[in-house]
């Protein structure tokens, strides 16, 4: 047992650091390198000048990651508008031709959405809605929501209907019902959902092109002409950027849940 | 009559917004691929664009492209994320939750990486200037950077390959540890009582345990770097090019006229990931990938 | 007077499930509840006992009658609104609630301040002793201590109705007698209207005021359990509330015989002709005195004791009659003289005999 555990974990540590370890020093490390000459293992003189570019040197990027995050978040709220009660209705009731609400709202996680997308150009085109926010959102609504539909679903599959009948009999209303006592239970599958809605909007290039026509630029767009062939170490410092605020949205998403529980079990506290 | 009508109202919101933005952009783009388009007068319909489309060797090049690479990437990912989700599974067995608990949370820290940063860490590592080469230039393996293939950016699509199965192997784990976190620490004290080792206990136990998660979890994967973008766009050559890169290719650089074969290619596409689904779908529901693990 | 009065409330289930093959019917139920009693619903599971109690909560609608209170008609006003509490087979406290919070939360949801809310809270968790568990969480309490919280958070908002749903079952059964003591005592104390869903005769038989017996839908009989056991209706009420020693035959010309030929005694002429059942309790069943000739007025059996069983203090004799099984109980005293096989005498008072329509 010993033995092969030590194995295992042997394994584990360098697969790890190939995996994971490897990568993410070699975009630092490119990041702040100041030539980096082949066949040398280490670049052979080091600078912030890209980090300096991408932070301070270019209003571009702050634009961008506002726009990113302003696009995702909006994404993201209008899905949990729609998904929650869609939920509710998928596993709570009866419904006539389920199957067909089901597979339409899962159809973008199988047929790519992009098909649509080029599809609704034009209408989008002669709507004036390319080029504009509105318009990427209501792109980055279809690929987005069947998983918000589907975190939620799950969540909803284990509140049983006792719950909220036993509060109805302790005369919840229907809002005093979703509030105190649906919604304290779905809140990890909503948040599992937005974490997943986010990350799916931010990375979403093409979709974000054609109907921002390049006029919207969210990060990926940026971030393109840089590592297609642009400086390597700007392009380096803006893959870890991206890469960072993806990370940073899903702990935030976390420690945000976590409060939310933390001030519910304490809410009177020891008054 | 509330009553009655009150689910489906609580649908339809997500409903119509699925149906209008993206069955609309469907039904917009299959009027257009036959040619059907009143905003520029073009009221027929004709299938000239699928034919073209058919009898050209792009179109041909490009699905076999898009087959093989699909086809490696899934299989590369489910090997590695197999084998990632096992040496968890044995590494939980002997060590406490917490320090199991931030192993998995390390693995899948490429599930969060955007799909086009995760193609430009393997141009790092992969180019043929890139970290890799740099290593075997060192170690008096290669002596000219043109001794290293050519990884990224080739025709045959290595580049893409790789970063697909970087990214998607935690995917693949992360589907396969359910399956496995059922297996019971005393199957595997049964399993030494027989006088199983450790990989007779994996050979015998855990691999037919995870099978049919495991197929349908790479077949998802297939189904997903068939119909993906951005890492070919970033990663592929011009000429092939897969599939939903063709079909932008079709889409922007040509004329008006090139659009009804773009969209036409699109259609296609569709048709071909639907079919793919139903059968991701029919064999999951089959083999109840988590039957009798309850 | 707050009486609770359902009238012919009725409720159809036609499965569109599959799963459910069988449609269901909740056949015309009357039936009034006075207040300040304590009502229990029996039967078998599956019997429509729940979803009658679930009628009256107002959770379902019903296809036919009225729910009223007071002269008030209820059957359209919503649960939350109509002031019943209930608990359920489950305690269903809300995890992220402590339990102060949950036995506040019916107050909460009637606008009570805060401070009101809590204080009341704490003192109902003290009539169900549990003070001092007001912090914490309800995953920190055992099972019994969980359907106390439920039973002080349904009281607390002094229900004019309280429904509960088989709250005990879920329990040991050491832990089901105290809450039954419990729940006894706060219904006392607090003189609320209890309507009370069980399988459980035991459970029924202590609780209840009256008993109302159901069975595939329909309500059989309303009583007392006394009135119950002495004098059930029919077959099914009798089987249902464990009476044992029930036989067969008809009763033509003032007097019934078995079926299978073996007695035949007077009956009373209000008893109709036509076919019935015999039940003769175990405990009116009498040992013979030695030497005794049975009068008219009563029945002698002849039989061999199969087994002898020590139960809570007496014997439950097996006894095998010419042609039948019958059950009687003799007392440790009588049980000492006795072996498997051996023959005895025993007779049973005609007054102690009842007989059922078939």
């Amino acid at each position: 047992m010993n033995k092969t555990s030590w194995l295992t974990k042997i394994i584990l540590v360098v697969v790890l650091m190939l995996f994971i370890g490897l990568p993410f020093l070699l975009l630092v490390l490119s990041s702040i390198s100041f030539g980096w000459q082949w066949p040398n293992i280490l670049p052979e003189s080091f600078s912030f000048r890209s980090w300096e570019y991408v932070l301070t040197g270019s209003s571009d990027t702050w634009r961008a990651v506002g726009f990113s995050l302003l696009i995702a978040v909006t994404v993201t709220a209008v899905n949990i508008l729609l998904a929650v009660p869609a939920a509710k209705s998928l596993v709570r009731n009866q419904l006539r031709a389920k199957w067909l609400f089901e597979a339409i709202i899962f159809a973008p996680i199988v047929i790519p959405p992009f098909v649509a997308v080029m599809g609704i150009h034009l209408t989008f085109l002669r709507l004036g809605l390319t080029e504009t926010v509105l318009g990427v959102v209501l792109a980055h609504l279809s690929p987005t929501l069947p998983y918000m539909v589907r975190a939620v679903v799950i969540s909803y599959n284990t509140l049983s209907v006792d719950w909220e009948d036993q509060a109805r009999m302790l005369g919840a209303g229907t809002i005093s019902r979703f509030y105190h006592v649906v919604l304290p239970h779905i809140m990890p599958g909503i948040a599992a959902g937005a974490s997943l809605s986010i990350l799916i909007s931010l990375s979403q290039y093409l979709i974000t092109f054609i109907i921002g026509s390049g006029q919207v630029v969210t990060l990926p767009i940026l971030l393109f002409p840089f590592i297609s062939g642009g400086d390597p170490a700007i392009a380096s410092a803006y893959s870890l950027l991206f890469a960072g605020i993806a990370i940073l949205t899903l702990l935030g998403m976390d420690a945000a849940l976590k409060k939310y529980y933390q001030k519910k079990k304490t809410a009177t506290g020891k008054a | 009559m509330w009553q009655k009508s009150k689910p489906y109202l609580l649908l339809l919101p997500a409903i119509g917004t699925i149906v209008l933005l993206f069955f609309g952009g469907l039904f917009d783009g299959l009027l257009k691929s036959f040619g059907y388009f009143p905003a520029i007068g073009e009221t027929r319909f004709e299938a000239a664009a699928y034919t073209e489309l058919l009898q050209s060797s792009e179109f041909w090049a490009s699905l076999v492209l898009t087959l093989r690479i699909a086809a490696l990437s899934s299989l590369f990912a489910g090997v590695l994320g197999a084998i990632i989700a096992i040496s968890l599974f044995l590494l939980n067995e002997s060590t406490k939750s917490g320090t199991s608990q931030l192993w998995h949370r390390l693995f899948q820290l490429p599930l969060t990486i955007p799909h086009l940063v995760g193609g430009y860490i393997i141009v790092l590592l992969f180019m043929q200037s890139g970290f890799l080469s740099k290593i075997l230039a060192t170690a008096g393996i290669i002596d000219e950077i043109t001794d290293f293939p050519v990884l990224v950016n080739d025709p045959f699509g290595w580049g893409i390959i790789l970063t697909y199965a970087w990214k998607e192997a935690p995917f693949i784990s992360l589907m396969i540890y359910p399956v496995l976190a059922r297996i019971h620490r005393s199957w595997r004290e049964v399993a030494r009582v027989f006088g199983a080792g450790s990989w007779d206990f994996v050979h015998e136990i855990v691999l037919p345990a995870i099978l049919p998660a495991w197929t349908i979890a790479t077949f998802i994967v297939f189904v997903f770097t068939f119909s993906a973008f951005e890492v070919p766009f970033l990663l592929g050559v011009t000429y092939p090019s897969v599939l939903p890169v063709y079909s932008y290719q079709l889409y922007t650089s040509g004329t008006l006229a090139d659009r009804p074969e773009a969209l036409a290619l699109n259609i296609i596409l569709a048709a071909i990931t639907i079919l793919l689904g139903i059968v991701v779908y029919y064999f999951s529901k089959r083999w109840n990938v988590l039957k009798g693990w309850d | 007077m707050n009486d609770l009065r359902i009238i012919n409330i009725e409720k159809k289930y036609n499965s569109r499930l599959p799963k459910n093959d069988s449609a269901f019917t909740l056949q015309p139920i009357g039936l009034t509840i006075k207040e300040g009693e304590f009502f229990s619903l029996l039967g078998p599971s599956g019997c429509g006992k729940t979803t009658l109690l679930k009628l009256v909560a107002g959770l379902i609608r019903a296809d036919g009658g009225e729910i009223r209170m007071d002269d008030f008609d209820l059957t359209a006003v919503p649960p939350e609104d109509r002031r019943f509490a209930m608990v359920f087979q489950k305690s269903l406290l809300f995890p992220h609630m402590t339990v102060e919070e949950n036995v506040a939360f019916g107050l909460k949801m009637q606008k009570v301040s805060k401070k009101m809310r809590l204080d009341q809270a704490r003192n109902m968790l003290e009539h169900v002793g549990l003070q001092g568990f007001g912090f914490r969480h309800p995953d920190e309490l055992s099972g019994g201590q969980q359907q106390r919280v439920a039973l002080a958070r349904a009281l607390v908002a002094h229900p004019r109705l309280l429904l509960m749903d088989e709250p005990f079952s879920a329990l040991d059964p050491s832990l089901r007698e105290d809450m039954r003591e419990l729940l006894r005592q706060i219904q006392k104390e607090f003189r609320v209207t209890v309507l009370f869903v069980t399988h459980d005769r035991e459970e029924a038989f202590y609780l209840s005021d009256r008993i109302g017996v159901m069975s595939e839908g329909e309500l059989l009989q309303v009583g007392t359990a006394q009135n119950l056991r002495d004098h059930p209706d029919t077959t099914k009420v009798a089987a249902f509330l464990g009476l044992k020693n029930l036989i067969e035959g008809t009763v033509t010309n003032g007097y019934f015989s078995s079926k299978l030929e073996e007695f035949e005694i007077p009956v009373p002429h209000l008893i109709e002709e036509g076919s019935c059942f015999l039940i003769l309790r175990p405990e009116a069943i009498q040992l013979m005195p030695e030497g005794v000739i049975p009068g008219a007025d009563a029945m002698h059996i002849r039989g061999e004791i199969q087994q002898l069983i020590f139960n809570h203090g007496f014997y439950i004799g097996k006894l095998k009659t010419a042609n039948h099984q019958l059950e009687c109980s003799f007392s440790s005293q009588q049980a000492k003289n006795m072996a498997a096989g051996q023959m005895v005498d025993l007779m049973i008072s005609l007054n102690d005999i009842h007989i059922v329509k078939k």
